[in-house]
């Protein structure tokens, strides 16, 4: 241990000199992916990173930040062996840490700043990163299984750029005239959740409530497209607009599927062509500067090629499939979406159908999107089960659109007449957020309901949401088994009630900005909603 | 608390002459011998960062200098974590370069606290789920503690030479930061800002922690009070009875005759007035109780910014006491911040218990209830308490009073 600790010592210390220029970093945000089994060697540092933004960011200052992080998480095992470094809270920025598989780890660096609003909620932050590296995995497979392929880490670090770059390029602020004066688009900014997406939860399915007829037709459809594939074991994904309509997936498949679905291929996220955010990515959110982003459009930056980092083959010519590239979907003729992504002709290697990795069975399925009007209906096939390839998935498809396209005519209709547009879900008076953490599945206000509530209101929401997250992360690590119990009604400068509501695996955080009687009319009406909307779930009594 | 004789024990590097100009303190024992032998003595000297049951404590205090010296730990030897205390220096300094200032670092269940001050860094790193703001404050305290001891001047020593090795001038003190750490986790003090008062008035039961040293009769202390960092003090120390004292401050350090007139004919009126007998009864109820209000038995707790007012002893099991103390400190912490504005009322439901905050005008009301109780019925009590806590305001805190009047 002794010398454990000198290591401690020394990765920060040694360090120190380089971090001289870290003062030069370019301010907002940095992201960071390394391995700590990687570049143990003095001499070798740069081998553990695998991922920096902004790549063009010095050397030493991005061993600065990996530095510092590595000394952190070595420092905090000491008393806290289970859980390392998860957060560190400086003055001017905020460090979040995600351990996303053994000793590969994700760190995030933002910038505070109260002139842009930049107040952040570091769990919000995380599930960035959860989510970017859950969605990584989907299409290309464990992190450390594309080192154990490639030591030399050119392959990982390739599609890691690529896959990042395309990820963050989706917070891109979009210029107000978008889509008319691309040219417009001064000043790169991303788009990170703050405190005012306080009434989100990344990494959770929205769905669709449908009425008893609607689901039965829904159900059916289902089962014809079970049927469709024969004895091959098939999952389905059906969604209407950027709600989940009905899925066979497990809950983690879901939410991997349904945001790479609300990102890419969803109506509203093929016509809109440019910023593919479902209304739960919409929204004002704080910006952090990004001049970088795209300062290399070329190509991975040379760090990051095969080449450079002891790369025995020297080999920087690794086809990357960039599956959150913008604009590569579109809907063909026959209602399926299409894309280029995987290729255009199938070539001996890889297969042109898009294909993903199930976490649950860490099987691979070829991935099947089919789209009338406002629903898309997502379908997956194993791999394995089809013999010959794309013309084998062709046919499947074929078989599936014969059978099904009828009850998808029917199901559209009856969803589309149940619809009543974006404020679906808009509940008068209350502004709300709704959380069913075993099954992955939330419910909110309307986006542009909750621009109605005052700055106020939003940051007394994202304090209390950061001290719940901290319960909750107190309550897991002292016993798995035992759920949290919480609840919290606080009263914000302007008067607003601002309560929370944690009870067997569901939250409910809400804002009252009308309510500014008492605090028990507050809980009163909170006990009402809970009745009306959540089954009582909430209620006390 | 003798520096001079700190001084002549400290070896090479601490017998740099101390800035001028400073007046020598009388000669004293130090600790006094008649405090009893294993309560001087510091608990696990004979751990070190290697040592898995040091690893484990709930919560470690550390001061050490800029250059990574280690001044003070709260287990363990200090001289054995040098190396330790070097890690916990090179994190500072580190973000530091990097033109920031480290102040948090979250573990799972673990929080590391940081607290620069010139050329002291305190460190704090616990897993009492204390809110941040809680473990900030106290490092504070510590700070404060230690400038009480050793002046402000240590500083300037430090800044002449960095190498300046400050263990042996604290050298018999870790009694006193030991009991400060202590009340931590049962004065609420600590985080409510705010000094206790009997429900009679006269008694201010503290402001520095010297009256944690014990029975230190009649004897003129040397001081330096945080909030006159400028001033030197002398405090004349005299206990009226057993738990009761009188200390009277002066900047001058031959007024000790004069100081005692003083004590004199205050202790007189004190005696004339049977205010010494009120605060002796005071201390024997345990001022108010819950009992005496015009509501049902419920457990209560008060308290307002600077002064406060408590009926946490009602509960006996001092495992409940302390949950309840660090429920009460979440609370404050939530609901004063920067964001939050002043007390705001809020209310918190755990399993176990109920608890509220309630911020009528100028003062603070902090409860529990029986997890049981009835919401509407509880948050009645709250707003009927607050009612009675306003009529009689003026006889239960300190209003308006301040702590030294100069």
């Amino acid at each position: 241990m002794p010398n454990k600790k000198l290591r401690c010592a020394e990765e920060i210390m040694g360090l120190s000199s380089a971090s001289t220029t870290a003062s030069a970093t370019p301010e907002g945000l940095q992201l960071c992916i390394f391995d700590l089994r990687r570049g143990q060697n003095e001499g070798q540092e740069l081998d553990k990173i695998l991922f920096f933004f902004p790549a063009d960011l010095p050397f030493s200052a991005q061993f600065s930040v990996i530095g510092l992080s590595e000394g952190l998480i070595t420092f905090t095992r000491i008393f806290s062996p289970e859980t390392a470094c998860e957060a560190i809270e400086a003055e001017r920025h905020s460090h979040v840490f995600y351990e996303a598989e053994p000793d590969i780890w994700m760190v995030m660096v933002v910038e505070k700043s109260k002139e842009f609003e930049a107040i952040w909620r570091s769990d919000a932050l995380r599930k960035v990163l959860k989510e970017v590296h859950y969605l990584f995995v989907m299409f290309h497979g464990s992190i450390r299984a594309l080192l154990d392929k490639d030591p030399g880490g050119g392959l990982t670090r390739s599609h890691l750029y690529y896959f990042i770059m395309d990820y963050l390029g989706a917070f891109q602020k979009r210029s107000p005239f978008d889509g008319c004066c691309w040219d417009f688009l001064v000043g790169k900014k991303l788009l990170l959740p703050s405190f005012r997406d306080c009434l989100k939860e990344r990494g959770t399915v929205q769905m669709l409530t449908v009425g008893r007829e609607a689901a039965i037709e829904v159900q059916s459809l289902v089962r014809v497209l079970e049927s469709c594939a024969g004895n091959i074991p098939c999952h389905s994904l059906i969604l209407f607009q950027d709600l989940l309509v009905s899925t066979t997936l497990s809950p983690d498949d879901t939410v991997n599927l349904f945001a790479y679905a609300v990102l890419r291929l969803t109506p509203r996220a093929l016509s809109s062509g440019v910023s593919s955010w479902s209304y739960l990515r919409k929204g004002a959110t704080s910006h952090v500067s990004s001049s970088s982003i795209f300062a290399r459009p070329g190509g991975v930056p040379e760090q990051f090629q095969g080449s450079d980092v002891n790369s025995p083959a020297g080999d920087n010519n690794y086809r990357v499939i960039r599956p959150l590239q913008q604009d590569k979907w579109s809907k063909g003729k026959d209602g399926f979406l299409v894309t280029d992504i995987w290729g255009a002709e199938a070539s001996n290697l890889i297969s042109a159908t898009p294909t993903v990795l199930l976490h649950r069975t860490e099987e691979r399925m070829y991935l099947c999107a089919h789209q009338h009007k406002s629903l898309t209906l997502i379908f997956l096939i194993p791999v394995s089960s089809v013999l010959i390839g794309d013309q084998g998935v062709s046919a499947v498809k074929q078989q599936v659109l014969e059978n099904v396209s009828l009850k998808l005519l029917r199901v559209e209709e009856k969803l589309s007449k149940g619809w009543v547009g974006e404020n679906a879900y808009h509940v008068s008076g209350y502004r709300y957020l709704l959380v069913d953490g075993d099954r992955n599945v939330s419910r909110a206000s309307p986006a542009g309901k909750v621009t109605t509530l005052t700055k106020d209101s939003l940051l007394a929401l994202s304090k209390l949401r950061e001290e719940v997250d901290l319960e909750k992360s107190r309550a897991q690590s002292d016993n798995a088994g035992q759920e949290k119990e919480l609840e919290v009604s606080i009263r914000a400068k302007n008067n607003a009630w601002v309560i929370a509501r944690v009870t067997r695996g569901k939250e409910l955080y809400m804002v009252l900005e009308k309510a500014n009687e008492t605090l028990l009319y507050a809980s009163d009406a909170v006990e009402k909603f809970s009745n009306r909307y959540c089954n009582g779930a909430f209620s006390l009594n | 608390m003798s520096s001079e004789s700190r001084a002549s024990s400290s070896g090479d590097e601490a017998s740099e002459p101390y800035p001028n100009p400073i007046p020598k303190p009388p000669r004293i024992n130090w600790p006094p011998s008649h405090w009893p032998r294993g309560y001087q003595e510091k608990r696990h000297v004979d751990e070190d960062d290697a040592s898995l049951s040091w690893r484990k404590r709930k919560k470690h205090f550390f001061i050490l200098s800029n250059s990574g010296k280690p001044i003070y730990s709260r287990h363990g030897d200090e001289h054995k974590l040098a190396g330790f205390s070097a890690t916990l220096q090179a994190i500072i300094s580190f973000v530091e370069n990097g033109g920031d200032h480290v102040k948090l670092v979250r573990a799972g269940k673990h929080q590391v606290v940081f607290l620069v001050k010139g050329p002291i860094y305190l460190v704090c790193i616990s897993c009492t789920e204390e809110p941040y703001e809680s473990l900030r404050m106290q490092l504070e305290l510590i700070y404060g503690q230690m400038l009480l001891i050793l002046t402000k001047s240590v500083i300037r020593c430090f800044e002449k030479n960095p190498k300046f090795d400050m263990t042996p001038l604290l050298g018999g003190t870790d009694i006193v930061f030991s009991s400060l750490i202590h009340s931590f986790s049962w004065n609420p003090a600590t985080f409510l800002h705010a000094v206790f008062c009997l429900a009679i008035l006269m008694c201010k039961h503290k402001v520095i922690s010297l009256n944690h040293l014990g029975h230190l009769n009649l004897s003129l202390q040397f001081a330096c009070l945080d909030t006159y960092p400028m001033a030197f003090l002398y405090a004349y120390v005299h206990y009226l009875d057993a738990d009761t004292y009188l200390m009277l401050l002066t900047t001058s350090s031959d007024a000790f005759y004069h100081l005692k007139d003083c004590r004199i004919r205050i202790e007189m009126v004190l005696l004339k007035s049977s205010v010494l007998s009120e605060i002796q009864r005071s201390m024997i109820d345990g001022g108010m109780r819950v009992e005496e209000l015009p509501l049902d038995p419920l457990p209560l707790y008060f308290g307002s910014v600077r002064v406060f007012w408590s009926s946490h002893h009602q509960i006996s099991s001092p495992r409940q006491q302390k949950r309840l103390y660090r429920a009460y400190q979440k609370l404050y912490a939530s609901c004063m911040t920067e964001e939050m504005g002043p007390t705001k009322p809020s209310f918190e439901e755990m399993k176990t218990t109920f608890y509220y905050v309630g911020s009528p005008q100028d003062f603070e009301l902090y409860a529990a209830f029986d997890p049981l109780a009835d919401k509407a019925l509880a948050i009645k009590t709250c707003n009927r308490v607050c009612q009675w806590v306003k009529d009689v305001e003026n006889e239960i805190f300190l209003l308006g009073a301040s702590p030294f009047s100069w």
